[in-house]
């Protein structure tokens, strides 16, 4: 489907992001074993997990906390390798291309943190170097995004002497200073005040509507309501449930929707 | 480009922080400063003092003609006084002496001279009497010259012991075996307090993976580490090795000069590159063993280790004689033993080069285990 927007036209099916079969098991320490309750040494993370996202969409992965969420971004992002299956971004294998990978994805999550004794000025220019960007392509992007954010006023501020909801808005900024094709967010408006979770949530729908392709995990159903346009239902590693949000939720809220799926697969009420 | 913008992080998160940039300087002022005033307390004292004795003398005895030889040699010069004198009795110089007027009183036995010669006398014991006051400087300096010499007068032979070394050997002997091992110890803790920081510290404040997100390539980030580190490192080993160089000739109360002696343009130069190769493997090394780790507590403790093991073996190297040309593939210590070599005049100019390069080799190697570990998942994750 041919899409027309302000920022240009693209071909609104085409596969950006295809996971397929993807496996992840970790090693549990004693401790985890008893916090488990498991004598299994080893927990499966992701079981078998495919799914495609496109172009122009945000795809939600949908799910519990320990579901697997972030360990699927973690592996699509490559700090963490799949310990079976694939995932392509961009056409580019998460396993056999991983700096290219990286070069076409923006990540941002809370544990990916930046130091503190710089200046959000500085680490824009530093990751964009990182990333290979030209210097005069930088320094318009960062004017551009640095306005956009309101980060301008703060831009030669310690990193350390931010507040959260700006050290959140430095972080998105720095995410997308090389303006990836794919950008993914692990649980983009945790922590967040009101105003700032607004604030990403919009720039999500106006990369959405620049032809980026965005992949988020959340376990807010409205998040999900309000920006996807796929969803996958994530429990237990699984992937339980993949389609649109409207083929997924069939006339049902993607609150209702899930509970029943988890109930389906669980066989728990809630 | 990527590895330029990692060198520059570094370079202005320590250029950029004057307190970080003061415990990189500190260190070597402090030696300086702690070394010179123990050395001054030690050797300072007796060196500049020059006295002029006043001594009683009561009775008669040639061990005052060796005192005198003795006072001279030392470089003061002395009154004697035989007793009894106009207005003044044994009494009355003993008073003397209590208030400060007069250095010292000097009593022989009659015949003592005569009596000690005698061996065979059944007569009563010679006997020598030395008044002083230990709270006047001068006093106490007579005192312990004119003891030395009444001490070793009565003996029946004389014992000399003769050193040929030249001072000049002495001290370099002394430097030969301490430098190298304080250059070792002052450029680990110089690296240990920037790398620690930098690498364990951006670990577990979780600002590295910021970076393995990017398309840097591992080895640029690990070379990223090292290269400046091993820079303000060097910065630092440099001002901890002037402060001990500067001090060392008044900590052991030796000049300078004695101390370098013999040590050429060359030798200089090899010294600096040894150090400079040492700089960046140690730096390699805190780096593998701080990413490793998952705290900067836990990578300080290891180092500690890693810190005395080093120290130990530098030791003993520069104790022990005899040590192979193997020791030439073992990294840092290669360095002590060239080291050693350099300054006690014993240069081996192939050691040297072949230790820097061999030091750099282990440097290279280790540079791509920081590659491989920023690559684990394990590591880096703990997963």
């Amino acid at each position: 489907m041919q899409t027309e927007t302000p920022f240009g036209d693209f071909t609104q099916s085409e596969e950006v992001v295809r996971a397929e079969d993807l496996r992840k098991t970790f090693t549990l320490s004693r401790k985890q074993q008893r916090l488990e309750h498991t004598s299994f040494p080893r927990k499966v993370a992701v079981d078998g997990l495919s799914f495609s996202a496109y172009r122009g969409e945000i795809y939600g992965l949908l799910g519990p906390n320990g579901a697997g969420k972030t360990t699927t971004l973690r592996m699509l992002s490559t700090l963490i390798s799949p310990d079976s299956g694939d995932a392509f971004v961009c056409g580019h294998s998460v396993r056999r291309a991983p700096h290219k990978v990286r070069d076409a994805i923006g990540f941002m999550t809370s544990e990916l943190k930046l130091e503190g004794f710089f200046t959000p000025s500085y680490l824009f220019d530093f990751f964009g170097a990182m990333h290979g960007v030209e210097k005069g392509v930088l320094a318009a992007r960062k004017e551009e995004l640095f306005a956009r954010f309101g980060i301008d006023r703060f831009a030669e501020v310690k990193v350390k002497d931010l507040s959260t909801g700006m050290l959140q808005k430095v972080s998105l900024v720095i995410s997308i200073v090389h303006d990836p094709a794919v950008v993914i967010f692990d649980e983009p408006t945790n922590g967040l005040d009101v105003l700032t979770a607004k604030v990403v949530t919009d720039f999500l729908a106006e990369l959405k509507n620049m032809g980026k392709s965005i992949l988020l995990s959340t376990h807010i159903f409205s998040l999900v309501e309000k920006l996807c346009d796929r969803v996958g239902i994530i429990i237990d590693g699984k992937m339980a449930a993949d389609g649109t949000l409207a083929d997924i939720c069939g006339g049902m809220s993607i609150e209702e929707r899930f509970f029943e799926v988890y109930r389906s697969i669980k066989g728990e009420t809630v | 480009m990527k590895l330029l913008a990692l060198m520059k992080k570094e370079f202005r998160r320590f250029f950029g922080d004057p307190k970080l940039l003061i415990t990189m300087i500190l260190p070597g002022l402090l030696i300086y400063l702690i070394y010179t005033v123990m050395g001054s307390a030690i050797f300072g004292g007796d060196e500049q003092a020059k006295y002029s004795f006043k001594v009683y003398v009561s009775g008669e005895s040639q061990a005052v003609q060796l005192i005198d030889a003795a006072v001279q040699k030392s470089g003061h010069e002395a009154e004697y006084v035989y007793l009894p004198a106009e207005g003044v009795d044994e009494e009355t110089a003993r008073r003397e002496v209590k208030a400060g007027e007069a250095t010292a009183l000097l009593v022989f036995s009659e015949g003592f001279d005569g009596a000690i010669a005698d061996t065979d006398a059944s007569d009563a014991m010679p006997s020598a009497l030395l008044c002083y006051h230990s709270e006047d400087a001068a006093s106490s300096a007579f005192a312990s010259l004119a003891g030395a010499v009444l001490d070793a007068y009565g003996r029946s032979f004389v014992f000399t012991m003769q050193n040929s070394a030249e001072a000049a050997d002495i001290a370099q002997t002394m430097v030969a075996g301490i430098l190298p091992m304080l250059i070792v110890v002052f450029v680990f803790s110089a690296c240990m307090s920037v790398t620690l920081e930098s690498v364990a510290g951006e670990k577990e404040r979780g600002t590295l993976s910021t970076i393995l997100v990017t398309s840097a390539r591992r080895t640029d980030i690990a070379l990223g580490k090292v290269l400046p580190l091993s820079c303000v490192s060097l910065m630092g080993a440099a001002s901890s090795f002037l402060g001990v160089v500067l001090s060392l000739p008044t900590l052991m109360g030796i000049s300078v000069d004695a101390a370098v002696a013999g040590v050429s343009a060359l030798g200089y130069v090899l010294l600096f590159l040894l150090i400079v190769s040492v700089v960046p493997l140690i730096v390699g090394a805190i780096a593998a063993v701080s990413t490793l780790s998952r705290t900067v507590k836990e990578a300080s403790g290891y180092t500690s280790v890693l810190m005395i093991l080093m120290m130990v073996l530098s030791i003993v190297t520069a104790f022990v004689s005899g040590i192979g040309d193997w020791v030439v593939a073992v990294p840092v210590l290669n360095a002590v033993v060239a080291m050693q070599g350099i300054l006690t005049g014993a240069m081996q100019v192939w050691m040297c080069l072949v230790a820097v390069a061999v030091n750099l080799v282990y440097t290279a190697l280790l540079v791509l285990l920081i590659a491989r570990l920023l690559s684990s998942e394990r590591v880096m994750f703990g997963k």
